[in-house]
């Protein structure tokens, strides 16, 4: 386990380290994994150190998201003040991408 | 004995000045919001961040917590959003086995819906009249919520918004993308589930996998593909557009 995410780490530095210097306008996050995308097609497989890490932590995404959504007890008045309009925007958003996007790939794809 | 116990409020002066308090907090109130999830049947309306949030948000009133204070203690989970992002990679990895030399039109219709998800929101959210503090936000909320939150920070929006706005639309997008996909006589499950992991990422991925393999696996093709185009191409379009 210590292993793959010892790997993964590397990535991650790698890329902060590339977006620090080389790429600022790509996170660095984002460089790390591209380089592990790029890192797997040479591999041909994905290594499962690798995957039992990546997995398990990919499994419990949402978990790593609360710290930074409390930060919405911050915007709460403004976000009641908003909460139709912004919900419209949000539903009529998701839709609309949702249809354009699924009606491009029907439209275009060969019939199989 | 009684006399060798230190009073309460010290015990409560030390628990919250040590990370362990928000540690213990944002991780309970996660497993709450898991078993909740469980025992609806996995609803995506039980969303079990969304869940933890209104648990962890309640808590830290009543407790009189800042939310900087709290957050000094839970970033060591925050932290980990780098590292998720990372892996991000293994599902796009796998999803490309499954293209068959596709990849041409679903990048076409990914950036088409992207582009499709920035304009809707913030046209709409503008046309409404929604505080424009709040319109950034809308900006990267399709994509998945560790690189939406690093566009934001690089568009000069909030990560919290971002956040709040990406995982209510992974929401929706998971509850209603069947609505519009069968009015649109959608029936194919590779475009199916493209379409939802694009505009709802994560959330509406694990909705995806829940109805078809097939689905799910070109779920996580879609929301992987749009981080990493989003994450290159948003900060110019909002450079552009504002």
């Amino acid at each position: 386990m210590i292993q793959g995410l010892v790997q993964i780490f590397i990535f991650q530095a790698l890329g902060e380290l590339l977006s620090k210097f080389a790429l600022p306008f790509i996170p660095g996050p984002v460089i790390g994994l591209v380089l592990l995308l790029a890192f797997l097609s040479l591999r041909g497989h994905v290594p499962a150190a690798i995957d039992l890490v990546g997995s398990n932590i990919l499994q419990h995404l949402g978990l790593l998201f609360i710290p930074a959504s409390v930060g919405v007890v911050l915007y709460l008045p403004i976000l009641k003040a908003n909460a139709w309009t912004i919900a419209s925007a949000l539903v009529v958003s998701v839709l609309a991408t949702i249809a354009v996007t699924a009606g491009i790939l029907k439209a275009l794809a060969k019939k199989d | 004995m009684q006399a060798n116990l230190p009073p309460i409020s010290e015990i409560w002066v030390y628990l919250s000045g040590s990370p362990l308090l928000a540690l213990v907090l944002t991780l309970s109130a996660y497993l709450l919001g898991l078993m909740l999830y469980e025992r609806s049947d996995r609803n995506p309306l039980a969303n079990p961040v969304l869940i933890a949030v209104i648990l962890v948000t309640l808590s830290i009133n009543v407790l009189d917590m800042p939310y900087a204070k709290y957050f000094e203690g839970a970033q060591f989970v925050h932290f980990l959003l780098g590292t998720a992002t990372v892996s991000l990679a293994i599902p796009i990895y796998k999803g490309f086995a499954s293209l068959k030399g596709r990849m041409g039109i679903l990048t076409l219709s990914l950036i088409v819906g992207g582009s499709t998800s920035i304009f809707t929101a913030v046209g709409m959210a503008r046309w409404l009249g929604v505080d424009e503090s709040l319109v950034h936000g809308l900006v990267a909320k399709s994509v998945t919520a560790p690189i939406a939150m690093g566009i934001a920070e690089r568009v000069q929006a909030s990560p919290t918004l971002t956040a709040i706005f990406a995982v209510s639309t992974g929401i929706l997008g998971a509850v209603l993308g069947r609505y519009v996909l069968d009015a649109l006589k959608i029936t194919a499950w590779w475009q199916r589930g493209f379409a939802l992991g694009v505009a709802a990422h994560g959330i509406g991925t694990s909705r995806a996998f829940s109805v078809h393999p097939e689905a799910g696996a070109y779920a996580s093709l879609g929301m992987g593909l749009h981080g990493i185009l989003g994450a290159v191409l948003i900060p110019y379009a909002v450079a552009w557009w504002f």
